[in-house]
C-alpha cells in the first residue's frame, strides 16, 4: 500500500489515518499552548490532573491508546464538569506502543508501534503555536497553574523551550504519601510547533529537536507531582528493570523509592518525605495545594541534570 | 469505566481557629489613569500601603500611594531585564515574564509580602505603573502568603492619557511613543489578569461618583476595609478624590499619531471600555483584544524593521563609547603598574573590554 500523498511522516505499515500531517502546513496556528496527553489506562489519575491544566491551557488533546478503563469517557466527562468540554480533544491511538528501553530500541521511528511516530502522530493534533506534553499522572499545583496561564501568553513568538521540575509523590492511601525531594527530575515539557520542535528516535525513548540557538528556561520547583499508586505496578510500561544509571539515573532513583515503599523502608531513602493530610482532605490535594505552596525553598537540594 | 476517585472540594481545610482572610489589590493600568486615586481611596477606607511611601509631589499632589520598596523592586527588575517601564515591545513581556521563573525571587518578595501582611494588616494594596511587567511574581507570592490575589486596571481615554498640552519640539515623537506604550501596555495587562479575580474601572466613574466603583470593589473582592467603612472613612475619601483632576481632556484632534496606530489604539480603548460593565467582560471581548494584540505586534515588527538602521547606528555609537570608556580606564594605570600585570591577566582583561590583539 503505498502513502497518502501530502503526508509529512508516512507511517511504515501504510495506514492513511495514521500517517502525520503537520498543522502548520495549512496555515498560521493560532496563539496559545495546548497540552498533549497520550494515556493508557489513567482514568483514575484525571479527576486530579485534568481540572488544574484546562485552568492553565487553551486546550488539551488527550490521545487514548487502548485503555481498558474508560479513559477516554473519563476525560471528557472531567473536561465537560469543568465546563471545558469544547476545549478538550479526545482521540484514539489503537496500536500497541513499543515499551520504553530495549523494544522501543529495537523499533523502527516511522512504525506506528515506535513512541517517536507515537508522538509525532499525537502532536500533529495541536493547533496553537505552543504545545506541552504531560503525562497522565501529573498535576498541576496552584502555582503551577498560574505560571503556564502566564506562559501560554508571554511565550508567543520568544521560540523558547521551558523545562518543568516535576516531584514524585508516592500515594499510600488517602491520607499518607511519600514526596521525593532527593532528586532533580527535570526535562523540557514546552516547545513551539514547527519543523524544527517534531520528535526523533533515541535510545531508550523518543527524544524532541530543537535548535541549539532555543532560549531554554527553568520553571520553578513546585509545579506540579508526578502520583505513583502504590497498590500499582508502576513499572510496568519499562522493558528491562536493569537500568543504566549513567542513561537513566531518574528511573533508578524512581526504582529505589519504589522498592524502599513497597518493603517498609521509606524513612531510609534521604529527601523522600512523609506526608499525611488532615481528616477529611484528600493527600494529593494536600500536597498540591497546603504542604508545596508553604514548604521551604529550595524544595530539592541536590543538584540535577537537564534531560532532553 | 471505574468509579474515577473524587478530589476534595477546594479550598483545602483550614486550621482552627481561623484567621483573618487576607487579600492583597493590586492596582494596574497605564500612568496617569487613575491608579494613585484608587489605591488612595482604598488606603484612605483601611487597607494597608506597605510603608514607606513615595512622597507627593506636583505631579501627584495627593500622593502616589505607592510603596517605596515595591518601586525599588520594580526598577531593579525592569534594569535586570533592560525593559522600560513604558516599554513599546510586545516582546518585553517575555522578557520580564522570564523572572518568574526565578525561584530565588519569589522567595524574596513572598518573603517581604508575608511580612507586611503580618506587619500591616490583612489587607494591603500594591500600586505602582511597573506592577504589571512582574504580576506573575506577585500572584506567586500571594499564593504562597494564602492571600486572594484581586486586580483593578485603571482605564482612561488613550487621547487623555497620552496627551499633552504643552506642545513641544519632539511632540509627535513623543506622542506616537507614548500611545504605543499604552497600546502594549493595556493588551497586556489584560492578558495577564484573564481568568484572575478582576474589575475594570473608569477614571471619569471614579471622578464622577467614587462610591459605585469602589463599593463594586469591596464585594468583588470581599473587602473587609470597604464593607464596614464608617462614615468618617467614607468623608476623608470625598476629601481626598478630586474630580477637578481631570485636567487633561483631549481628542485625536490634538493628537499627532500615524493613522494605523491611531485604529488600534481606538479599537483598543473601544473595547477595554466595554469591560467595566456588568456582564462586559466575555470572551468575545476577550477575543477582540486577541487580534488586536496580534496586529500591534506585527504593526510594532514591521516598524521595527523599517528602523533597524537607527537602531543599529545607536548600538554601534554605544558600542564605540563603552571602548572609549574601557580604553580610558587602562591608560590611567601607570605603565609601571600596567607591566607588572601577568600576560595571561592582561590577555583576559582585554578579552572582556572586547579588545584582543589579532
Amino acid at each position: 500500500m503505498s502513502p497518502v500523498r501530502g503526508a509529512d511522516i508516512a507511517c511504515l505499515e501504510g495506514d492513511p489515518a495514521y500517517d502525520v500531517h503537520w498543522p502548520w502546513k495549512d496555515g498560521a496556528l493560532s496563539p496559545g499552548l495546548t497540552c498533549v496527553f497520550r494515556l493508557k489506562n489513567e482514568a483514575h489519575n484525571l479527576p486530579w490532573v485534568l481540572p488544574p491544566m484546562l485552568e492553565a491551557v487553551q486546550h488539551v488533546v488527550i490521545v487514548d491508546n487502548l485503555s481498558d478503563d474508560g479513559t477516554a469517557e473519563v476525560a471528557q466527562k472531567v473536561a465537560d464538569e469543568c465546563g471545558a468540554g469544547d476545549r478538550i480533544t479526545v482521540t484514539s491511538y489503537p496500536h500497541r506502543v513499543s515499551r520504553a528501553g530495549s523494544e522501543h530500541l529495537a523499533t523502527r521511528p516511522d512504525s506506528v508501534h515506535s513512541l517517536t511516530h507515537f508522538y509525532n502522530w499525537s502532536f500533529s493534533h495541536v493547533r496553537t503555536a505552543y504545545s506541552m506534553k504531560w503525562d497522565g499522572d501529573m498535576v498541576l499545583t496552584r502555582e503551577g497553574v498560574s505560571i503556564l496561564r502566564d506562559l501560554s501568553w508571554q511565550l508567543e513568538d520568544s521560540n523558547a523551550v521551558v523545562a518543568v521540575p516535576r516531584h514524585p509523590l508516592s500515594v499510600e492511601s488517602e491520607q499518607v504519601a511519600w514526596l521525593d525531594l532527593g532528586f532533580r527530575f527535570l526535562e523540557p515539557w514546552i516547545y513551539p510547533m514547527g519543523p524544527e520542535f517534531t520528535f526523533v528516535k533515541a535510545f531508550e525513548w523518543e527524544v524532541r529537536e530543537f535548535p541549539e540557538s532555543t532560549t531554554r528556561i527553568v520553571a520553578p520547583e513546585g509545579l506540579c507531582v508526578e502520583l505513583k499508586w502504590l497498590d500499582r505496578d508502576e513499572f510496568a510500561h519499562w522493558s528491562d528493570m536493569d537500568f543504566d544509571t549513567s542513561r537513566a539515573p531518574r528511573k533508578r532513583r524512581e526504582w529505589q523509592v519504589y522498592s524502599a515503599l513497597r518493603d517498609g523502608r521509606g524513612h531510609e531513602v534521604p529527601g523522600l518525605h512523609r506526608i499525611e493530610s488532615p481528616p477529611g482532605v484528600h493527600v494529593v490535594d494536600h500536597v498540591t495545594r497546603t504542604w508545596l505552596p508553604r514548604a521551604e525553598r529550595p524544595l530539592v537540594r541536590r543538584k540535577g541534570r537537564l534531560e532532553v | 469505566m471505574v468509579d474515577a476517585p473524587t478530589p476534595s472540594e477546594p479550598p483545602a481545610q483550614l486550621v482552627d481557629p481561623a484567621p483573618p482572610e487576607r487579600r492583597v489589590v493590586f492596582v494596574v493600568g497605564s500612568g496617569r489613569s487613575g491608579t494613585s486615586t484608587m489605591a488612595g481611596a482604598l488606603q484612605t477606607l483601611g487597607m494597608t500601603v506597605p510603608a514607606p511611601e513615595v512622597a507627593a509631589d506636583d505631579t501627584n499632589p495627593k500622593g502616589f500611594a505607592e510603596s517605596q520598596w515595591v518601586v525599588d523592586f520594580h526598577d531593579e527588575l525592569l534594569e535586570r531585564t533592560n525593559v522600560s517601564m513604558a516599554d513599546a515591545r510586545p516582546s518585553a513581556w517575555f522578557d520580564t515574564g522570564r523572572l518568574n521563573n526565578f525561584e530565588p525571587l519569589r522567595t524574596r518578595l513572598h518573603t517581604w509580602l508575608e511580612e507586611q501582611l503580618v506587619a500591616g494588616g490583612p489587607e494591603l494594596v500594591v500600586k505602582d505603573p511597573r506592577l504589571a511587567w512582574f504580576l506573575g511574581v506577585w500572584r506567586s507570592a500571594a499564593m504562597r502568603s494564602e492571600a486572594e490575589a484581586g486586580y483593578v486596571t485603571m482605564l482612561r481615554p488613550v487621547t487623555e492619557v497620552v496627551g499633552s498640552k504643552q506642545r513641544v519640539y519632539d511632540a509627535r515623537t513623543s506622542e506616537v511613543h507614548r500611545t504605543a506604550a499604552w497600546v502594549n501596555m493595556m493588551l497586556h495587562v489584560e492578558r495577564s489578569t484573564r481568568g484572575s479575580a478582576r474589575a475594570f474601572v473608569r477614571y471619569h466613574d471614579l471622578l464622577d461618583d467614587w462610591t459605585v466603583p469602589v463599593f463594586g470593589l469591596g464585594q468583588r473582592f470581599d473587602l473587609d476595609a470597604v464593607k464596614s467603612a464608617s462614615a468618617n472613612d467614607i468623608r476623608k475619601v470625598h476629601q481626598f478624590v478630586d474630580p477637578s483632576l481631570r485636567r487633561v481632556a483631549l481628542t485625536w484632534d490634538d493628537i499627532e499619531v500615524p493613522r494605523r496606530l491611531r485604529d488600534i489604539a481606538q479599537e483598543t480603548w473601544e473595547a477595554l471600555d466595554k469591560l467595566p460593565d456588568d456582564g462586559g467582560d466575555t470572551p468575545e471581548v476577550q477575543a477582540t483584544l486577541d487580534q488586536l494584540r496580534a496586529a500591534y505586534a506585527e504593526m510594532y515588527d514591521e516598524a521595527q524593521a523599517l528602523t533597524r538602521s537607527t537602531a543599529d547606528a545607536a548600538r554601534r555609537e554605544g558600542a564605540r563609547e563603552q571602548d572609549a570608556g574601557a580604553s580610558r580606564a587602562s591608560d590611567k594605570v601607570p605603565h609601571s603598574v600596567r607591566a607588572m600585570v601577568p600576560p595571561s591577566v592582561r590577555r583576559g582583561l582585554r578579552k572582556v573590554a572586547g579588545r584582543e590583539r589579532g
